[in-house]
């Protein structure tokens, strides 16, 4: 397993206003490490605000991380100016969840498709540009006479498909996928995420595929990611986290995906219960411990550390070990 | 919103078709005053006439024809409000896009300097200025559009700030696209409504000011414009002189309210339709 990537203790806070005078600071990103390997699709899931899109702006900089490491091509990103950046800039590309804001309305779709190969390469002629546009085009699904066309002319599925030329136009090998289906019928959906994967093998690229939907997520990562309020509360391979899943709260998300079989259904849903912990006043503990169903008195006293229970499967929970072993007597659980 | 919608939208707003008709007549006048009518200069023995068919707007105390004096008057309204609007422009859209954009101390002492520049007592500072830059037309123009900037960089800095959060400007910073052709070539294009609104409304005022400082012999005496019309009939008295050569001072007068009218109906109209109810 190659590495493509290293993030390491990412932080990032945000100081938003909570009163008239008063601040707080939120920790969007707290203290996230991961490795990235080559090839995979890492798929981050986490309620709304627990810091996913915010991980995936700042890995790719378009935000400055306040402290960490992200490690690509043995080089530190996160000191690096922009213009330091230019020669990491077209390998690393995002695709975003509003098909309608992700499109600049005043340019045809053949400019946006266009713009980021002769931004990356100036040698690159105005006609060759153009041929490389509509390859594109025709490699997600679209057909070349739409290289004229103005974004409005377009279905929400058809300028996603838009939106992902211009992502690979630039040859990236990371692509942040952040909720890049969740606006789309189910039906588009499935289109999407099979040419997602089609395009993963034809252009070897690796994404960090961000979303809510456990569903979708489980259907195109290789391993996935539980943000809870800016920190990794489990990180394990898809099979694990479905399988012997082991933090309460990623518990709590499984049960809520919805069984296409039924009978096969094994666990009852987890509803949790408990605030969120507001932003700026973070408790002592596990950050999850209000909501948790198996909080104990450790829980609100000492913050548990990510602790690796099998080889590539990493837990925050002060109660692994016993999780751990209920995994176990429960081989299918 | 396609051109095409925006421009549907337009025809159909009977503010903005008259605003458009009023702009269309002035700029036809002073485009074409030299073909429509001699520069008026000297004098002429037919003193204080009234309004005839061969002098439509009557003479003034020179016995020059006042309808003349309308015509190279439109001419000179255009070429500083051009000029004014075109310096503010220059100076307040850079501005508002850089400011909106680099949102954190850069754009904050913009924003500040904006602010500033707003409260100023513009009117005064004009006028102190115009007075010891001397007149000259370019002149005159250009201290307009020095005061005109801050409320267009204003514009420019809201709306660019919006604009700055969606996807598609994510989108190009990822793709490694310079700054510059991000900010007057992705952002822009997407304010350019509120801007063009901004621009049209601000020929109105800038010839506001241009009448205001011609009214009170700042402007250049060489080039006839409808304030200085208005300050030579003042000065002969005719304003208050019975009987009073109304036509002296009332259609300069008209001029400057149909001029100020026709560009705020016009922006007021672009707005609307780039912003339909309901929307
Ligand atoms: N520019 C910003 N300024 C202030 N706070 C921000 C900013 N961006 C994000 N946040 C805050 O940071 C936290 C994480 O936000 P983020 O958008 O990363 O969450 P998310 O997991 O992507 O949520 P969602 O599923 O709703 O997209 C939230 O509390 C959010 O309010
Ligand atoms: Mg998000």
């Amino acid at each position: 397993m190659d590495s493509i990537m290293e993030v390491v203790n990412l932080h990032k806070q945000f100081e938003i206003k909570t009163g008239l005078l008063t601040k707080a600071k939120i920790n969007a990103v707290d203290g996230v490490s991961f490795n990235l390997v080559a090839g995979e699709t890492l798929g981050v899931v986490g309620e709304s605000g627990s810091g996913k899109s915010t991980l995936g702006r700042t890995i790719l900089k378009l935000t400055n991380a306040d402290s960490g490491k992200v490690i690509y091509k043995g080089e530190d990103l996160v000191p690096l100016t922009s213009k330091q950046m230019k020669r990491h800039r077209s390998q690393l590309q995002m695709i975003f969840q509003d098909p309608y804001a992700s499109l600049n309305p005043r340019l045809k779709v053949g400019t946006s498709i266009s713009e980021p190969m002769l931004a990356n390469n100036p040698s690159l002629g105005r006609d060759e540009a153009k041929r490389s546009a509509i390859e594109l085009l025709e490699l997600v699904g679209l057909s070349p006479q739409m290289y004229n066309l103005y974004p409005h002319e377009f279905s929400g599925g058809q300028r996603q498909r838009i939106s992902i030329a211009r992502a690979i136009a630039p040859k990236p090998s990371i692509i942040v996928c952040d909720e890049a289906v969740s606006a789309l019928d189910v039906s588009v959906q499935a289109q999407m995420l099979n040419l997602f994967n089609e395009l993963k093998e034809k252009l070897s690229l690796t994404y960090i595929f961000i979303g809510h939907d456990l569903s979708v997520i489980k259907y195109i990562s290789d391993r996935i990611l539980v943000m809870y309020l800016g920190q990794v509360v489990e990180l394990a391979p898809t099979d694990a986290i479905f399988g012997s899943k082991m933090h309460p709260y990623t518990q709590a998300l499984v049960s809520a995906v919805p069984e296409p079989n039924a009978t096969k259904r094994q666990s009852k849903r987890i509803i949790l219960e408990g605030d969120i912990p507001s932003p700026g006043s973070v408790p002592k503990g596990c950050q999850f411990a209000s909501r948790c169903f198996m909080k104990m008195k450790m829980c609100m006293e000492a913050a548990p550390n990510l602790t690796e229970v099998e080889e590539g499967h990493l837990v925050r929970c002060h109660h692994h070990a016993r999780l751990k072993k209920a995994a176990q007597d429960v081989p299918n659980g | 919103m396609s051109n095409r919608t925006f421009l549907k939208a337009l025809r159909k707003n009977g503010n903005a078709l008259a605003g458009a008709a009023g702009v269309g007549i002035i700029l036809c006048l002073g485009l074409f005053a030299p073909l429509i009518a001699p520069f008026p200069a000297g004098y002429t023995i037919e003193v204080l006439q009234p309004p005839s068919t061969s002098h439509f707007f009557g003479t003034d105390k020179l016995g020059l024809d006042v309808f003349a004096q309308i015509i190279w008057g439109a001419r000179t309204s255009l070429q500083v409000s051009l000029i004014a609007v075109a310096v503010s422009g220059f100076i307040g859209i850079p501005l508002g896009l850089v400011s909106g954009y680099f949102n954190g101390k850069a754009g904050a002492a913009i924003d500040l300097a904006i602010e500033v520049f707003l409260t100023l007592p513009v009117l005064a500072l004009m006028i102190v200025a115009a007075a010891a830059l001397g007149a000259s037309i370019t002149a005159v123009a250009v201290l307009i559009g020095l005061f005109a900037w801050p409320s267009l960089a204003r514009v420019c800095r809201n709306t660019t700030l919006k604009v700055s959060q969606t996807s598609y400007i994510e989108a190009a910073k990822c793709s490694g696209l310079p700054v510059a052709s991000i900010l007057f070539k992705h952002i822009l294009a997407n304010i350019i409504g509120p801007v063009i609104v901004n621009l049209t409304m601000a020929m109105a005022g800038a010839i506001l000011s241009e009448s205001g400082l011609s009214f009170l012999g700042l402007g250049d005496p060489a080039t006839w414009s409808w304030g200085l019309i208005l300050k030579k009939a003042w000065e002969a008295g005719a304003v208050l002189a019975s009987p009073n050569p109304w036509w002296w001072w009332l259609f300069p007068s008209l001029f400057i309210m149909i001029y100020v009218v026709s560009f705020n109906l016009l922006g007021n109209g672009i707005n609307d339709a780039l912003n339909p109810k309901g929307q």
